[in-house]
């Protein structure tokens, strides 16, 4: 029984270690090598790897494009969006996760919206509105933009997680005598903070990829990492510039992860079931 | 006190006028006046998709000639235009000058997006690209589109898997059918090179072009028999390899996917240039002809700073950047008073086998009708 135990173990874990490879590492290592062919030296048919590898097209993109600005914008810009999303989302998600409201399920399916629509539409639209309140070119247009798009993901993920937390641990608080505040400091944060992180990382990853509305009503004032990939990967698809920019926009993220994974890995949550 | 006031209001007024600077009708003002505007405006914000590295060293160029900021914004083909029209009831919009490329010509130009004509305004005009001044693939632009630069399609190869490429129609189809697969064209709804194709074999199957010279408007008894073009293509199809983009055919020949497709002489040498293509490539335009034509600039209607654009269109059309952009890009001049050496396409294939664009709604219809009846089937 064991020694079964033992090798559909193995076989999961050389399973989920092919699948990581073919799907996450490949891709990757495609990127970087695509990222370092010489542009004297093309990297064509029949060759399976690259004849020479040099820093061309890292420099073509550094100076040819303004990717510094864009980083600049792009890394301002996320941190306020999570931090306005933050604050938007968590009494939305608290009363959609806690309590009887009517027409609940309709709201939820209403704050997903606009990651619903295509986001070209939804930048088009809102344009208008954003040039109405003399919101665009600015940052602050920028930051409102960021958060709508952000929003959506920041109160599905913490309205799952204040409904996963059980009533009986509150009850038990309010037993023991806490009032709102410590229930809020010491059982309802504390117990969404995965959900919490899970919301960051999402919102954060959809600021720096957002293209559309950071486009229409950003641009020329202000550039982010997205607006400089796409025309690399748009309708003038250039793959070794395009693997430049996707990978100075994925080396934050993937290092943000491993941030969070470690902050996950203290569960509130589990920790406090544990204990019932 | 109530004097006092008005007398205020009235010099602020004057003020603010003299502030914004004297209204100046660019079509009679006289190119000196309007360099003076364009430097009072101190500034142009240019659209493109393409050529980042040529056009920055073009903003250095200009700001140091003139002493006018440009600012080059490189988005993609399909947000910049997306843009240019949700700005397009703006009074004041955001950009001042953009390229304009054979796939958005239509909607832009019905659309009524751009200035003009600037053909009478701009200095030497008539020594950029006349024709292209006039219609752009198969659009009528009126001198409101200024030439930029002048591009082909032909047939790109592999001279280590082609070795005798085909020239006539006849020949095309015979090497289709003895190398299945090898040979491809992007679909037509995502890009020229593969809509000069289908444009060529729609004149092959169904008769030529001749007899839809001068069409302001579709005549449906001229397209009865386009039915002949989708059958050949329907019967060929399996035979042949569709890409997704101008690009992706050359991206799928650099990886030996395909050794022979259609595409843009300008793409080829851009994707070499960095790598994305090997060198031995070589590319012709086959006797039985391809399309060719230009992408241009236009100055936005509610342009903030259309002096400035002006000054910008006329710089970029100069001798010396038109050489610098074939030098730093391979993109063939819009000029017709220069002489290139070094291109792609030889001469004598383009003056002997380039051929003119049918009318727009003739490529309308066609992108349409080939969606419809090749790639739906």
């Amino acid at each position: 029984m064991n020694k079964n135990r033992r090798v559909l173990n193995r076989i999961l874990t050389i399973f989920f270690i092919v699948v990581q490879i073919v799907w996450v590492g490949l891709p990757i290592l495609m990127a970087v090598l695509w990222s370092l062919v010489d542009p004297d030296h093309p990297w064509s048919f029949p060759n399976v790897f690259p004849e020479y590898l040099s820093w061309a097209q890292w420099k073509y993109v550094f100076n040819y494009t303004n990717i510094l600005r864009a980083l600049k914008t792009s890394y301002l810009l996320a941190p306020c969006a999570v931090l306005l999303s933050l604050l938007l989302s968590l009494p939305t998600a608290y009363v959609l996760g806690r309590k009887n409201v009517k027409g609940k399920k309709f709201f939820q399916t209403l704050v997903l919206l606009p990651i619903i629509m295509p986001g070209m539409v939804v930048a088009l639209f809102l344009s208008r509105v954003f040039a109405a309140f003399h919101l665009t070119q600015s940052f602050f247009g920028l930051v409102l933009a960021h958060t709508l798009m952000g929003i959506p993901y920041m109160i599905r993920v913490l309205t799952a997680s204040f409904e996963a937390i059980p009533q009986d641990i509150i009850d038990a608080a309010e037993n023991l005598g806490a009032n709102t505040w410590i229930k809020i400091k010491d059982i309802l944060l504390p117990m969404v903070r995965p959900g919490l992180l899970s919301g960051i990382v999402f919102v954060f990853t959809a600021s720096i990829e957002e293209f559309n509305l950071t486009f229409i009503i950003g641009t020329p004032t202000f550039e982010t990492i997205p607006t400089i990939l796409y025309s690399f990967l748009g309708y003038n698809f250039i793959r070794t510039n395009a693997s430049v920019v996707a990978l100075i926009m994925m080396i934050p993220n993937i290092i943000m992860l491993f941030v969070v994974e470690r902050l996950l890995k203290s569960d509130y949550l589990s920790a406090s079931l544990g204990k019932l | 006190m109530k004097r006092t006031l008005l007398l205020a209001m009235g010099l602020l007024i004057t003020m603010s006028l003299f502030a914004a600077g004297p209204a100046i009708d660019y079509k009679t003002a006289g190119w000196d006046k309007i360099v003076a505007a364009a430097k009072a405006e101190g500034q142009v914000t240019f659209y493109a998709w393409y050529f980042p590295d040529y056009f920055k060293e073009a903003a250095k160029d200009f700001e140091a000639m003139y002493g006018i900021k440009a600012n080059v914004i490189i988005g993609d083909q399909t947000a910049n235009f997306n843009k240019a029209i949700s700005e397009k009831d703006s009074q004041v919009g955001t950009i001042d000058v953009m390229i304009v490329g054979g796939q958005w010509v239509k909607t832009t130009t019905d659309l009524n997006l751009f200035y003009g004509p600037i053909k009478n305004i701009i200095p030497d005009a008539e020594k950029v690209a006349p024709a292209l001044w006039e219609v752009q693939e198969g659009v009528l632009t009126k001198g409101y589109l200024a030439p930029f630069h002048r591009n082909q399609t032909g047939i790109l190869y592999d001279p280590e898997r082609v070795t005798n490429p085909p020239q006539t129609w006849e020949e095309l189809v015979a090497w289709i059918k003895a190398h299945p697969k090898e040979f491809g064209f992007n679909d037509p709804s995502k890009g020229g090179s593969g809509q000069s194709f289908v444009h060529t074999v729609i004149a092959k199957t169904t008769g030529g072009l001749d007899k839809y010279k001068g069409d302001q408007e579709l005549v449906q008894s001229k397209v009865a028999n386009w039915d002949l073009a989708w059958k050949w293509l329907n019967e060929n199809k399996d035979n042949m390899t569709i890409t997704v983009s101008n690009n992706d055919s050359i991206i799928r020949m650099n990886g030996g996917e395909i050794s022979m497709t259609v595409a843009w002489d300008d793409n080829v040498k851009d994707m070499i240039s960095k790598g994305n293509l090997f060198k031995r490539a070589k590319m012709y335009i086959p006797k039985m002809g391809l399309a060719g034509g230009g992408d241009t600039m236009g100055v936005l209607k509610n342009a903030q700073h259309k002096a400035a654009a002006l000054l910008w269109i006329h710089f970029i059309e100069s001798k010396e950047q038109q050489l610098k952009k074939f030098q730093m890009v391979g993109a063939y001049p819009a000029r017709t008073d220069m002489k290139i050496e070094g291109t792609l396409l030889t001469e004598e294939d383009r003056k002997n086998n380039a051929i003119a664009w049918f009318p727009a709604p003739y490529k309308d219809y066609m992108i349409k009708e080939f969606v419809k009846n090749v790639m739906m089937k």
